[in-house]
């Protein structure tokens, strides 16, 4: 099961203003439109070509700031997913996937809104619907496990 | 990073095998609060790993298996 990001472990010199200022377009498409933007749809809102677009985000993916895959689109804007998962997260009248149950609850914190998340239980896969409510569960009863030591997280950033 | 009814379908879903750690959701609400907070914010940077590991530490999420280094 795909897990999450996460992890700050950022390589701040790899990228530059420019590179943030793609990075932040690119997270605003996500919020807006549900689901990770194409570069081009970034390109024409940032007046460039795609071609520096696709470049920014190699460096942002190099740096951990984002997740690309094989083909060099989004994968992952964390608390983002741009692929179904078994996180779904119904915010601000939209609804996205989450990478793991840390993103889930990322992406209410991220947009400062109440929040509803979709999973299941995963170990008895028993749906859970979990109302987060100014940053707090409604329902305390359930836990979190992280398998992976904090110190190897990015080392395979879709196991974590 | 995955979430369970209780401790006890972590236990089982572990099946023997070695475990990392284990937290409510409580404390996994007020870690994405801490972490993902600012993640929109025009003026987001990147968190520095000393910054990321002051927002384990501050919340009781200490020892070797939440060391980021």
């Amino acid at each position: 099961m795909l897990a999450s990001v996460t992890l700050g472990v950022y390589d701040r010199d790899a990228m530059d203003e420019r590179d943030i200022e793609i990075r932040n377009a690119t997270y605003g498409h996500f919020v807006e439109l549900g689901h990770a933007p194409m570069a081009a749809e970034v390109a024409r809102t940032l007046g460039q070509p795609e071609d520096e677009i696709r470049a920014a985000w190699r460096r942002l993916h190099d740096a951990h700031a984002l997740v690309l895959d094989e083909a060099g689109d989004i994968r992952m804007a964390n608390p983002f997913s741009a692929v179904p998962t078994s996180f779904v997260v119904e915010a601000d009248a939209r609804r996205w996937h989450a990478n793991c149950g840390w993103d889930a609850f990322g992406i209410g914190a991220a947009l400062h809104v109440d929040s509803v998340i979709e999973t299941e239980c995963a170990d008895c896969h028993e749906p859970l619907r979990i109302e987060v409510h100014n940053g707090r569960p409604k329902d305390k009863d359930h836990v979190f496990h992280v398998l992976v030591p904090a110190a190897a997280w990015w080392d395979d950033i879709g196991y974590t | 990073m995955l979430v369970f009814r209780s401790e006890a379908h972590v236990d089982r879903w572990l099946a023997g095998r070695p475990g990392g750690a284990t937290i409510p959701i409580t404390k996994l609400a007020e870690l994405a609060q801490a972490w993902w907070g600012d993640r929109l914010a025009p003026e987001w940077r990147p968190h520095t790993r000393e910054q990321n590991q002051a927002i384990l530490d501050r919340l009781g999420l200490t020892g070797p298996f939440w060391r980021l280094d």
